[in-house]
């Protein structure tokens, strides 16, 4: 079943997401989708639902300041170059977006639950606390049908399209990530109903990742388009590419913090500019190759133990007697 | 040697890091608490074991400075690169011994607001900050927890505006009652000094006072009628050697200043 499903960003956008679409966004801290959201906000869909455990450098930020988003369900978000997400404020203040907060081991578990095709998970915390004040369409108190006591209960969420950045993909959709289990993207991914969207720094033959599927985060089967995209989640961090662009996230977040600025930055980084590529090819002309060098990151930090997964034929017993001995009866 | 020239928030991480024990699994949130964890893996604490919400468990000290929870640098010859499930599953599992987290207000009781200032429940009058992150968890699952927040009287207040990470509620025995597996907030390090909390009242009094602070000045920047302890003492300043370390942690300042 070798279909390629490597495609444009464009494509992938306005094949697979649909205004009013629950969106996995991926990522955390590093490896955020920046690429896909700069395309989001270009092909201005609508009325998305996102939902993620905690999300930094104003990915979400500038989402929602592009008019895309009528609900987050999270635990965190974050331009923390500049301590706020600016558009997210706004927006709530306005009532144009609603926020659904959880604690972040309870959003990792709604997305759990809904990568077991479970509709719920008991969890320790978020009780006593606002969110469950507050966020009753995530959490509840629910009685343990065992011992009787009392523990908070958290909805699953299943995104109908998950959008994540990768180190590595094949043409058939098999992503490799290395350097942490993708934080929650394997379970935010694997839930989601339709599939995923994922741009990568480098596409690879499918050979390669099935040479070591233990670093296989998501498999090609839930897989709706590869992007080939590198620096496709800067300005955060790509583990073993590039650091975080602390520079840029300040800068962006300097435009995020005022409501007449923003349009601004997207005129110029997001509609101005036709493609990742596009935005990159900028960012040297604005910053300097230079800018761009200093991301590069320490590399030599490599396995030092070559794994072997090996198999062992069973047709070597053929032929073979049973073992036995006077104990066994016949 | 102490020394004479420091900085207000390299104080803070020292004083902060000695309230971490040897052997102990620390959690520590985004920010200060993640160069604190490795002064403290540097100086007293070697085999202190390093968890973080991006997955990361780590016995040593990262190779370079870490500026996020999922930082590269966190799983460069780290011991285990898990995801955020498997690292804060040992919480729920209640294998952490210290939850390391800041905040934007706290009251008497510990409880910390991490979400916002306003009525949420209006939501023109509610300024977001960022929201729980694990902060939430590590509170409820922790052993301990230990926080880091700047003093100031909008921080240090009679009711947090919204509770996103709980401390002792409103009172003995309130944690107990939800079944928190957790035993609560044990020390406050603000950039004035330090606060513990009253086994019986379960409220929060000040221990210490920094160098150049005093009882008085410390009550002006809090809103709540803070409890002074009888034996309240002025912290011990850094020592050279300490400051050389910790600027060796983060030798371009950008957690330091």
């Amino acid at each position: 079943m070798a279909v390629s499903k490597l495609m444009t960003l464009k494509e992938a956008v306005s094949k697979f997401i649909k205004d009013g679409d629950t969106i996995y966004y991926g990522g955390f801290q590093i490896m955020v989708p920046m690429a896909i959201t700069h395309e989001i906000i270009r092909q201005k869909k609508r009325d998305l639902t996102t939902v993620e455990s905690s999300t930094d450098v104003g990915g979400l930020d500038l989402l929602v300041g592009g008019g895309c988003v009528k609900e987050i369900h999270s635990a965190w978000i974050m331009n923390w170059y500049v301590k706020a997400v600016y558009a997210v404020r706004r927006a709530f203040q306005a009532k144009t977006t609603k926020r659904y907060d959880v604690s972040n081991f309870g959003a990792t578990s709604a997305l759990m639950a809904g990568f077991l095709g479970v509709p719920f998970l008991p969890v320790h915390g978020n009780i006593g606390a606002d969110m469950l004040k507050y966020n009753p369409t995530d959490l509840t108190v629910i009685k343990d049908p065992f011992s009787g006591k009392e523990i908070t209960a958290v909805r699953a969420w299943r995104a109908d399209v998950a959008i994540i950045h990768a180190q590595v993909a094949d043409k058939l959709g098999n992503v490799m990530s290395w350097g942490t289990r993708g934080v929650t993207d394997e379970f935010g991914a694997m839930g989601a109903k339709r599939g995923v969207i994922v741009t990568a720094e480098e596409i690879v033959e499918p050979e390669v990742i099935r040479a070591d599927p233990d670093r296989t985060v998501v498999p090609y089967f839930k897989t709706l388009a590869v992007v080939h995209c590198p620096w496709g989640a800067h300005p955060s961090a790509c583990r073993g590419y590039y650091g975080l662009d602390i520079r840029f996230s300040q800068y962006q977040g300097k435009y995020e913090r005022d409501p007449e600025l923003l349009p601004k930055f997207m005129d110029e980084w997001v509609f101005g500019c036709e493609d990742h590529a596009a935005f990159i090819k900028k960012y040297v002309q604005k910053f300097g190759q230079e800018s761009l060098d200093r991301l590069k990151p320490k590399l030599g930090y490599k396995p030092k133990f070559q794994v072997d997964y090996g198999f062992h034929d069973p047709g070597v017993w053929k032929g073979v007697p049973q073992f036995t001995d006077e104990y066994i009866k016949a | 040697m102490h020394a004479t020239n420091y900085k207000l928030t390299e104080l803070m991480v020292v004083r902060c890091a000695k309230e971490i024990n040897d052997n102990e699994v620390v959690f520590a949130g985004v920010g200060l608490p993640l160069v604190v964890v490795s002064f403290a893996m540097a100086t007293h604490a070697p085999n202190m074991i390093l968890f973080t919400e991006g997955g990361s468990i780590r016995a040593t000290a990262p190779p370079g400075l870490a500026i996020t929870v999922d930082d590269p640098a966190l799983f460069c010859n780290g011991d285990a690169t898990f995801g955020m499930l498997s690292t804060m599953a040992a919480l729920q599992r209640g294998e952490v011994d210290v939850g390391f987290i800041g905040g934007a207000q706290i009251d008497k009781y510990g409880n910390i607001n991490s979400t916002g200032v306003g009525d949420w429940s209006k939501p023109e009058t509610f300024t977001y900050f960022a929201g729980s992150g694990g902060a939430n968890d590590m509170a409820t699952c922790s052993k301990r927890v230990l926080a880091i927040m700047p003093q100031d009287p909008k921080k240090f207040v009679e009711k947090v505006d919204y509770l996103t990470t709980p401390g002792f509620l409103d009172g003995p025995g309130a944690r107990q009652r939800l079944g928190m597996i957790g035993g609560g907030p044990t020390v406050v390090v603000s950039t004035m000094g330090v606060y513990r909390f009253d086994e019986k009242t379960c409220e929060m009094y000040l221990a210490e006072y920094y160098p150049g602070q005093s009882v008085e000045k410390v009550k002006a920047n809090c809103s709540f009628d803070l409890t002074v302890s009888p034996d309240v003492t002025e912290t011990t300043p850094p020592t050279e050697e300490e400051i050389t370390i910790l600027r060796n942690i983060d030798p371009t300042g950008f957690y330091l200043g």
